[in-house]
């Protein structure tokens, strides 16, 4: 008797659909992941790769359709249920407890804790643990004195303590230096060559290609899963998007000119007092990109805020168009005509409650344009919205609609829609492309490109090196609240950006205007 | 099986369903109470309805029991829109009705209108400075208004009890046992539209009225609307965008406390005509529930503060006739209230039938 060759299925999913009201958000999935292999979901927003997760993990419970594991239905109700099956999760946010040590984050709610905790034999556990999949840290450091990355490997070690065969990683690198996504795929592969398996969340195509296999997802349906070896990333993306995308780059034709904004030696307090920016100073001039990289959390956010007036510097100041500003509010940054996109755009830039034709009109709200007498004028909001619903391709029911029920790349066009109507001269956009697909993030490089051709100082942080290195005329790299150096993107590599961003001292040649 | 799931839009006629099962719950049970209670609930609800809508001069003084709790109860619309939990209408009705008692004691040479019009602004600026005390210390000190407000409720209710038990506002030729203040001047009464007797409907209704139209205005087609709106969803957003959220916290609490202060002052001008604690004690705390009730709009609020204005008017003739216990009309009160926040809630959410999951 002839034996098939046996690929050995760790997991598999049978035509699986949720709904969510009259939308699927998973429609008919199916797909399997083997044992001790990298399987990647990719897709853009809204296609349906973490509503799957969610599935896998317990958090929903699918309307129809099946989960096998290890040969069996799973019966998933609960994250309890997944974990016990062996099934793990590593979040985009992190939930560890900040002043435990790493050991007992890792032991903290697993069954083997008894009243009484029993560190010794954790601990050698945890060890072994380490050694395996080659994660060098610390156990006894509490999680605050971690970096962001080490914190992600506790993360990975809880849900291996836990006994996961299979772990689910949400965009694991979104918080990461370029540094610590290549150390963290080192320690994925060893986890692999243990025979674990990793279901892989993501939309960067470098991280797609390192995966073994690569499944699809396009509006909630699966459009193939390929080996990755065999395929390219040009093929990948198609698949993903259904049609080729235009990749913008700057055009060079248009040289900047005449410095607009300039930041002098500016230093700022933190939310508890502590230095967030350290004399940090800059110049962008009209028809110029400024690009900021850095990791999150580096002190742009503080940044911006000091430009948009909602946070005073300690010392220091800024000059637009040649003119001081002296205590600025936001208000007074607005009436000069600066626009500003926040990264947290659901805290820091909509409405929730509202909808997009109110939040078109959010901070404007009181302008004589918008209003007739005392009143705000509805019909012209209303006509406003359809316009610019229309050319932002703004996907919702209608200018009616809440943001809040709009999706992260939907609602982030409201915001542009709004800023590029009313700004006049500078750009501040934050992050603009966090957690948007290929498709959602060249449309809003597009519109940023356009105000750059219009004469506009634009400053673009974003933690999507490429793209900056594309996009802007000069790129500056922020460690810590201080600027390490500003380079011209001919000039420079990805390496050297993730040196500066890692604070390294040793800057490439430093170009000053 | 079934499960229930949010509704992602809503329905009017689920609407009517939910809220129409939570007044046959509240009835349901308050009669269950009044049967508890040794009472006949045909008997009393009967007299209840007799006591509110049995005659024109009911009808009327449902009316002006509905009064003050819809002035109230839009103060409260306006705080609690933009989430800014304001809870010490009490104080701010007492508040209301002290400096126009205050006022009336200078104006009585003045023509009729402008004392009218003087009293009236009292109450609105007395109500509405103890709003805004609240709101400073929230701006200044980051003060909870939820503490603030309802300790300064106990300060000014304890003021009024020095200035009536023995202080300058006491009636004469009495002893403290009254706790009262002599009559307003007659000539400054509010003037009464409809009515005699026990049921005098008084011009502060018309006031109630206009202040409710002003109020949907405001909210929903003014720019302050606009952010009052947008402070309850999202305040950070709304700092962000060049509006100063801390003066307009501060004229929220203003607009807030001087609706509750003109509901004070009505109530003393118009119905009471005495300064006295027992009259004005509740009103207060049953326009937050009519706020409530209400669901934070003022039309709903105009129609929920005429049902606990008849339950109110209604509750003395069942009282009298059928002999229930006072306090069960508070616990009537309250049992509306937790059946209708059950039914807001219920609003939003749909049932939906899940096909069995079939195992193998």
């Amino acid at each position: 008797m002839v034996r098939p060759v046996v690929v050995e299925e760790l997991l598999k999913v049978q035509n699986l659909t949720k709904r969510f009201g009259a939308v699927a958000a998973n429609d008919g999935v199916s797909l399997d992941v083997r044992k001790g292999e990298i399987h990647c979901l990719f897709g853009e927003n809204g296609a349906g790769k973490s509503t799957l997760s969610a599935c896998l993990y317990g958090y929903y419970r699918a309307d129809s359709g099946e989960i096998v594991f290890k040969g069996k239905t799973a019966e998933l109700n609960s994250p309890a249920d997944a974990l016990r099956l062996g099934i793990g999760m590593v979040h985009q946010h992190f939930v560890l407890v900040s002043n435990f040590t790493v050991l007992e984050n890792i032991i903290v709610g697993s069954s083997d804790v008894g009243v009484f905790l029993n560190k010794s034999e954790a601990r050698r556990k945890v060890v072994a643990l380490c050694q395996e999949c080659g994660i060098d840290i610390d156990l006894d450091r509490e999680i605050w004195q971690l970096s962001v990355g080490e914190q992600q490997w506790v993360e990975i070690l809880k849900a291996l303590y836990f006994g996961a065969e299979l772990l689910i990683l949400d965009e694991p690198t979104a918080v990461l230096t370029p540094q610590q996504s290549d150390q963290l795929f080192r320690i994925i592969s060893g986890m692999r060559s243990r025979g674990l398996s990793i279901i892989l969340i993501s939309h960067k195509l470098r991280e797609v290609m390192q995966s073994d296999r690569v499944t699809i997802l396009r509006k909630g349906k699966v459009v193939a899963t390929v080996e990755t070896a065999g395929s390219t990333a040009e093929a990948i993306t198609a698949l993903m998007v259904g049609h080729k995308v235009t990749k913008h780059v700057r055009d060079r034709t248009v040289t900047p000119a005449g410095d607009f904004l300039s930041v002098r030696n500016v230093c700022a307090k933190g939310d508890w007092a502590e230095d967030v920016l350290k004399d940090v100073s800059f110049d962008i001039a009209k028809h110029e990109v400024l690009g900021l990289a850095g990791v999150a959390g580096n002190g742009q956010k503080e940044l911006f805020e000091v430009l948009m007036g909602v946070r005073a510097a300690s010392s220091g100041g800024f000059s637009l168009d040649g003119e001081a500003i002296v205590a600025p509010t936001s208000r007074e940054m607005l009436d000069r005509g600066v626009g500003f996109v926040p990264d947290d755009r659901f805290r820091e830039g909509l409405i929730p409650e509202f909808g997009t034709a109110e939040n078109l009109v959010l901070g404007w709200q009181r302008a004589p344009e918008y209003r007739r007498g005392p009143f705000l004028d509805r019909r012209k909001l209303g006509v406003l919205a359809r316009k610019k619903i229309e050319e932002f391709k703004v996907v919702t029911a209608s200018a009616e609609l809440p943001v809040e029920r709009l999706s992260g790349g939907n609602a982030q066009r409201v915001i542009l829609a709004r800023e590029f109507l009313h700004a006049r001269g500078l750009l501040l956009a934050n992050q603009p492309t966090r957690g948007l697909d290929v498709a959602a993030s060249e449309f809003v490089y597009e519109k940023i490109l356009e105000k750059r051709a219009a004469g506009f100082a634009v400053l673009l942080a974003s933690e999507e090196l490429d793209d900056l290195l594309r996009l802007c005329d000069r790129i500056a790299v922020i460690f810590k609240g201080r600027i390490m150096g500003i380079v011209r993107p001919e000039e420079t590599s990805l390496l050297d950006l993730g040196m500066m961003m890692a604070g390294d001292a040793k800057e490439p040649e430093r170009t000053v205007q | 099986m079934i499960s229930v799931q949010r509704r992602s839009g809503s329905s009017l006629s689920w609407n009517v369903a939910c809220y129409s099962a939570a007044m046959i719950c509240a009835f349901l049970t308050s009669a269950a109470l009044l049967a508890f209670s040794g009472g006949d609930p045909a008997k009393a609800f009967s007299a209840l309805l007799t006591g509110a809508f049995g005659s024109q001069n009911a009808l009327y003084g449902s009316l002006a029991k509905a009064t003050p709790l819809l002035l109230v109860g839009l103060g409260t619309v306006i705080a609690f829109r933009a989430k800014i939990w304001n809870i010490g209408q009490e104080g701010q009705v007492f508040a209301g009705a002290m400096a126009a008692y205050w006022m009336s004691l200078w104006v009585a040479p003045l023509p009729y209108w402008l004392a009218w019009l003087l009293i009236a602004i009292a109450g609105l600026v007395g109500g509405g400075v103890l709003g805004l005390l609240a709101g400073y210390l929230k701006v200044r000190f980051g003060t909870s208004e939820v503490i603030s407000t309802v300790m300064l409720n106990y300060i000014v209710i304890y003021i009024l009890a020095y200035l009536l038990d023995g202080g300058p506002w006491m009636e004469s030729g009495l002893t403290v046992a009254y706790h009262q203040s002599s009559p307003v001047n007659p000539l400054l009464e509010w003037p009464i539209l409809l009515g005699q007797g026990s049921g005098k409907m008084h011009i502060g209704f018309i006031l109630a009225l206009a202040a409710a139209a002003f109020c949907a205005v405001l909210l929903e087609k003014t720019s302050l609307g606009y952010e009052i709106r947008a402070f309850g969803s999202n305040p950070t957003a709304l700092r962000f965008r060049g509006t100063n959220i801390r003066r307009l916290l501060l004229v929220v609490m203003l607009l807030s406390g001087a609706l509750a202060g003109l509901a004070g002052a009505g109530e003393l001008f118009g119905t009471s005509h005495r300064l006295r604690a027992e009259t004005l004690l509740g009103i207060g705390s049953s326009g937050i529930v009519v706020a409530m009730v209400g669901g934070l709009r003022p039309s709903g609020v105009m129609l929920a503060a005429l049902f606990f204005g008849a339950l109110k008017s209604g509750a003395i003739y069942m009282r009298l006739k059928s002999g229930t216990p006072a306090g069960l009309v508070s616990a009537m009160e309250g049992l509306v209230l937790l059946f209708f926040l059950c039914a807001a809630v219920a609003t939003k959410l749909q049932l939906v039938r899940v096909e069995e999951k079939v195992h193998a």
